[in-house]
């Protein structure tokens, strides 16, 4: 069966994993600035998306850190989501690319 | 309701929702991400926080949404979550079908009133194709028959969110119809028979439809399409040949015809749900029994428009006696799909 394809939620928390480990809150935060608010996670949703990814086997745990008397669990991309990021990433450049070719916009000559 | 309960209290109370194989997972680092995005790292500040804040709706809500698509699990969930899950999804196409079938018949009934279909006989005088009415238009409720259709059909092919939202739409005409007939007196009240039709059988089944999220795994296409003019031909026609003899009165109401249905099913599924070989029997009696609650509910409620009748109270009476009888048979195998099973050995051992 073909595999789903990703969420943009899902996109967006392992770009936030990209470049390092990262607690949940935290990849709230990401989250938000990488996609300049549009996108603003529940902590509802957000562990809905890790919960998916981790079954995937997309993330796993890194470490946990005491904060506040509270133990903050930190995340970190696998192998395999790296790989997929890394696809899913050229996917959307890709589309990207034919869509500003289409629209006429500047750049769009990059697509060859 | 809460008080004496500090932030991180109120936070768990909530998390209470999902599923105890989730919390033990992920509750922990849940409560830490909730409190983080409160807490400032000023002690007063913070300690006033912890006493006087509360969960905000959108979080509940999130959490809500979260439960409800672990409840109702797809296959990396335990076994009871995607028994419930598979059970409820296969209820709610049960029940669009049905909608689907009399959508269908009556859509093929005016087409033949309106001589589409030149190389039938003409249709016979007295057949009318009759419209609740109210302040919606004929045309109205004609797209809301043909709108069933394309919900049936777009939750088979798995496309959830257009069969949620144009099933939205579908249920406002009734739902206008009835505040409407019971505002102006049309119906008498209280009128529960039709409350319960627009509430069980159209409000329930679209918010089920909560069950076809990202994680359910797809429909078996061709036996449910192959389902919808089976179900015309097995039971529309049947009922209009009843109807065009003359013999009306030995046709039962909506809320009967339900419990025929859901009784006739379960008669059928009982061998495999007696014989303990069939392990994904289960499932279908689950299925089976949640149409039966569906149904029975339906019959008991609309007894008391029937409270002048005692003729017709029997009727019902019988009609619900069968049905309890036929879902009797099944429910032994319904309680044993749902029985607790260890989480998959698939899922992540985060904590």
């Amino acid at each position: 069966m073909a595999a789903k394809p990703m969420t943009g939620q899902a996109f967006f928390v392992l770009t936030a994993l990209a470049d390092g480990p990262c607690h949940g809150y935290g990849i709230v935060g990401e989250v938000a600035e990488l996609s300049q608010g549009h996108v603003k996670l529940k902590i509802g949703s957000l562990y809905g998306v890790l919960d998916r990814l981790a079954v995937e086997g997309l993330i796993e745990p890194d470490r946990e850190e005491a904060h506040d008397g509270r133990l903050r669990r930190y995340y970190r991309l696998t192998r395999d989501g790296r790989r997929a990021l890394a696809a899913e990433a050229e996917l959307r450049a890709a589309t990207a690319r034919v869509v500003r070719a289409r629209l006429g916009v500047a750049g769009a000559e990059a697509t060859g | 309701m809460s008080a004496g309960l500090d932030l991180e209290q109120r936070y768990r109370r909530v998390l209470r929702l999902l599923p105890g194989y989730y919390r033990d997972v992920w509750a922990e680092d849940m409560v830490a991400a909730f409190l983080d995005s409160w807490l400032t790292g000023d002690l007063d500040d913070d300690e006033a926080i912890m006493e006087f804040c509360r969960p905000t709706w959108p979080e509940i809500a999130s959490v809500v949404c979260l439960a409800a698509r672990l409840y109702l699990g797809g296959a990396c969930t335990p076994r009871r979550y995607f028994a419930w899950g598979q059970a409820v999804r296969r209820a709610v196409l049960a029940v669009a079908l049905v909608h689907a079938v009399v959508s269908l018949g009556t859509l093929l009934l005016l087409a033949w009133t309106r001589h589409v279909f030149s190389w039938l006989p003409a249709s016979p005088a007295g057949l009318v194709i009759a419209t609740p009415g109210g302040f919606v238009p004929p045309a109205v409720w004609y797209g809301v028959y043909y709108a069933w259709i394309v919900v049936f059909v777009a939750l088979v092919l798995g496309h959830y969110r257009t069969a949620r939202v144009i099933a939205v739409l579908a249920i406002i005409p009734n739902l206008e119809w009835l505040l409407q007939s019971q505002f102006t007196g049309a119906i008498a009240s209280p009128a529960l028979g039709p409350w319960a039709f627009w509430v069980l059988i159209n409000l329930v089944p679209v918010l089920a439809m909560a069950a076809f999220h990202r994680d359910a795994p797809p429909t078996a296409r061709w036996p449910w399409l192959l389902a919808l003019p089976a179900g015309y031909l097995l039971v529309e026609v049947p009922w209009l040949a009843v109807q065009l003899t003359g013999n009306s009165a030995w046709l039962p109401d909506h809320s009967g015809l339900f419990c025929f249905l859901v009784a006739l099913a379960c008669l059928a599924h009982a061998p495999r749900a007696l014989s303990r070989k069939n392990a994904g029997s289960g499932v279908w009696s689950l299925t089976l029994t949640l149409l039966a609650a569906l149904a029975g509910a339906y019959r008991i409620a609309s007894i008391s428009d029937y409270r002048h009748d005692p003729h017709l109270i029997k009727v019902s009476l019988a009609e619900l006696l069968i049905l309890a009888l036929a879902v009797a048979l099944v429910a032994p195998d319904a309680a044993r799909a749902q029985t607790a099973t260890p989480v998959p050995p698939s899922y992540p051992q985060l904590a």
